[in-house]
């Protein structure tokens, strides 16, 4: 069990930047999600803590002591990797155990802790098949089982469950976070699905070209984004922003009209999530794009001017395509970002 | 609806269209009977006889009778076992480990040119390098001699052993560089992903590479090393040109007895029933490392 931190990290590849100046402190036991699209330094951030790449500059710091120059087999970090990485030579069985005979491991200890493990993803029937003879889901639980056997200080996942089906993917969230909550080790988890990041962290840092854009629990980023990325990254559908000019206490855009602070004016982004959006109200005048029924709610898209706004609407909500219709926004959950895209607080 | 084929297409025959396949094989099978079938055949229909040159007396399976009892004929299977196994032996285990030191080396790419290098040049030419490097130009045992590890010239034909060694020493120089490619191909096309799994699990690099990255190679390693050994039991340039089978038939492999019987002694029906004989086995050993290895290596 133990605490990372780490202290201005960055990372260059060539004069390409991977992570700019990044500093975080993650709690001893504590689920945190590192969230963002490709490409935005997520993954690259993990495997520095895992001991696979090294940082350009700064400090990793496990347990109080600083990583950089400590090998990754000598880190006492576990991985789970995007493509499971089983070794296919061997069996579920010689998977698991693997880590503990490289780590010279008593023999005696051995088999109790494999099958302790593999029991824990529910493998135990499963302990003779070599990789390739399991299904996807058997092989993700497979590489849990291999992480966890030996009781690491840290426990890294890669999109974990990228390369499962829809519904597979929700019971193996619920499964990875009751393990975590059981064996209590502090966890980096790497997604770009929200949901995931939403469902499994204690904290979430959502990160864009190389940067941390905001760090904070689930409910804060939801209710609280700082910026235009992180509210238009988190939700589904994502926050509505819509840019338009803000003057006299009314905020301006092509077919919408709605109430701001007064002391807002020139350029700026109003943001309003689909579920605080009701059809029938005053803020937008525009045609029905498209209804997608999904059973439990109905997402419709509103065109106007030449920006789609999305709306959460009744599950019995219906309409044919360009009917005229206005959609009202709730003025305590209206969101304003500057020209730069950050938020400006205070006020509405 | 739109055409899915063009009509020319359409309006051959329904004879036409059945024999189209075959008239594509054609060329090759043609190709196939002429260079391999034909000689092929042709060696076991002679094998049967005793040839005298234009002088053919059926004899059956006589000259496979009298090959089982020639004490030369199991020499040089005997010499080829020795020479081939230890050569296939060394240059097996230099490759994998010069491409073990080499895969993870991200310039490998442009310099392996370098290790291609021996393979390029034409068997015969390197041969005779090798005969004037330990016999007739003697640089060998000068260099050996100047290092102070030797007194006087050596007569690297003088002993059975040292005569093997220079065969074997032209083998290893020649080839280990393909195996060598195939090897680093081989350990470069794994995932990596597996082998940084590895490393987390507190793997040193000689125990990936012990557990890991050669059972992975496995299979490319027994294709490679099949190819390399069925090309080694047919060894013949080399002791044609360095040994000619001397001293005493120590260095007589297959392929030299074969010729010699042919093309010195000119018994062609009991030369054609001695690679009738090393054809039939080549194919068994082949076929059986192949087979074994590909079915211990699944499941």
């Amino acid at each position: 069990m133990a605490s990372i931190r780490l202290e201005n990290i960055v990372k260059r590849y060539g004069a390409f930047t991977g992570v700019q100046n990044m500093s975080l402190d993650i709690a001893d036991e504590e689920f945190l999600v590192l969230l963002g699209p490709s490409g935005c330094g997520k993954t690259t951030t993990m495997r520095m803590i895992a001991g696979l790449e090294m940082p350009t500059e700064g400090n990793i710091i496990i347990g109080g002591e600083v990583v950089n120059d400590i090998d990754a087999r000598d880190r006492d970090v576990a991985m789970v990797f995007q493509g499971y990485a089983l070794y296919p030579n061997m069996t579920v069985y010689e998977n698991i155990r693997f880590p503990l005979r490289m780590r010279r491991v008593p023999a005696s200890d051995q088999d109790r802790m494999v099958r302790t493990a593999a029991d824990m993803v529910e493998l135990g029937a499963f302990l003779d098949r070599k990789p390739g003879a399991l299904s996807g889901g058997q092989r993700q639980r497979a590489a849990l089982a291999r992480a966890v056997v030996r009781q690491p200080q840290v426990f890294l996942m890669d999109e974990p469950l990228s390369n499962l089906d829809a519904k597979l993917r929700q019971s193996m969230r619920v499964q990875i976070k009751h393990m975590q909550r059981q064996l209590r080790i502090t966890t980096v988890y790497v997604t770009h699905d929200q949901i995931e990041a939403m469902t499994l962290a204690d904290r979430i840092v959502i990160m864009n070209k190389g940067a941390i854009q905001q760090v904070g629990t689930p409910d804060q980023i939801y209710t609280d984004p700082a910026n235009t990325f992180v509210a238009g990254f988190i939700g589904g559908p994502p926050m509505n922003l819509i840019e338009g000019t803000a003057t006299g206490g009314r905020f301006t855009a092509p077919g919408v009209n709605a109430p701001c602070p007064a002391n807002l004016s020139g350029r700026i982004t109003l943001g309003i999530r689909p579920e605080d959006c009701t059809v029938g109200g005053g803020q937008v005048q525009g045609l029905v794009y498209g209804v997608e029924p999904t059973g439990d709610v109905t997402y419709l898209s509103v065109l106007a001017g030449t920006k789609q706004v999305e709306v959460k609407a009744a599950r019995d909500f219906r309409s044919d395509i360009d009917v005229p219709i206005t959609i009202g926004f709730d003025p305590a959950r209206l969101y304003f970002f500057g020209a730069d895209g950050q938020r400006i607080r205070g006020g509405a | 609806m739109a055409k899915a084929t063009p009509d020319r297409l359409r309006r051959r025959s329904p004879r036409m269209r059945a024999a189209f396949p075959y008239l594509l094989l054609t060329p090759a099978l043609l190709y196939l009977l002429a260079i391999t079938l034909y000689p092929g055949l042709f060696a076991i229909y002679q094998s049967l006889f005793v040839v005298k040159f234009l002088n053919w007396t059926w004899t059956g399976f006589g000259n496979y009778a009298a090959i089982l009892k020639d004490r030369e004929f199991w020499a040089a299977l005997g010499n080829t076992a020795i020479i081939g196994g230890i050569s296939l032996a060394l240059q097996t285990a230099i490759a994998l480990t010069v491409a073990y030191f080499a895969y993870r080396d991200p310039f490998i790419r442009g310099w392996r040119i370098l290790y291609i290098m021996p393979m390029l040049f034409m068997p015969s030419a390197v041969a005779f390098i090798w005969k004037l490097a330990f016999n007739d130009g003697r640089v060998i045992s000068d260099l050996l001699m100047s290092l102070g590890l030797i007194e006087r010239n050596v007569d690297w034909l003088g002993n059975i052993w040292l005569a093997r060694l220079t065969l074997i020493t032209a083998d290893v120089w020649q080839w280990t560089p393909f195996l060598f490619i195939i090897f680093v191909a081989g350990l470069q096309g794994q995932d990596q992903e597996i082998e940084e799994a590895a490393r987390l699990d507190g793997a040193s690099w000689p125990a990936i590479f012990w557990n890991i990255s050669l059972p992975m190679l496995r299979p490319i390693i027994v294709v490679a090393v099949t190819l390399r050994g069925i090309d080694i039991t047919t060894m013949f340039t080399n002791v044609y040109v360095m040994t000619q089978g001397s001293p005493g038939g120590a260095t007589e492999t297959m392929s030299y007895f074969i010729y010699r019987q042919g093309f010195r002694m000119f018994n062609f029906g009991y030369a054609s029933a001695a690679s009738v004989l090393m054809l039939i086995m080549t194919i068994i050993i082949a076929q059986t490392v192949v087979r074994r290895a590909f079915h211990s290596g699944k499941a």
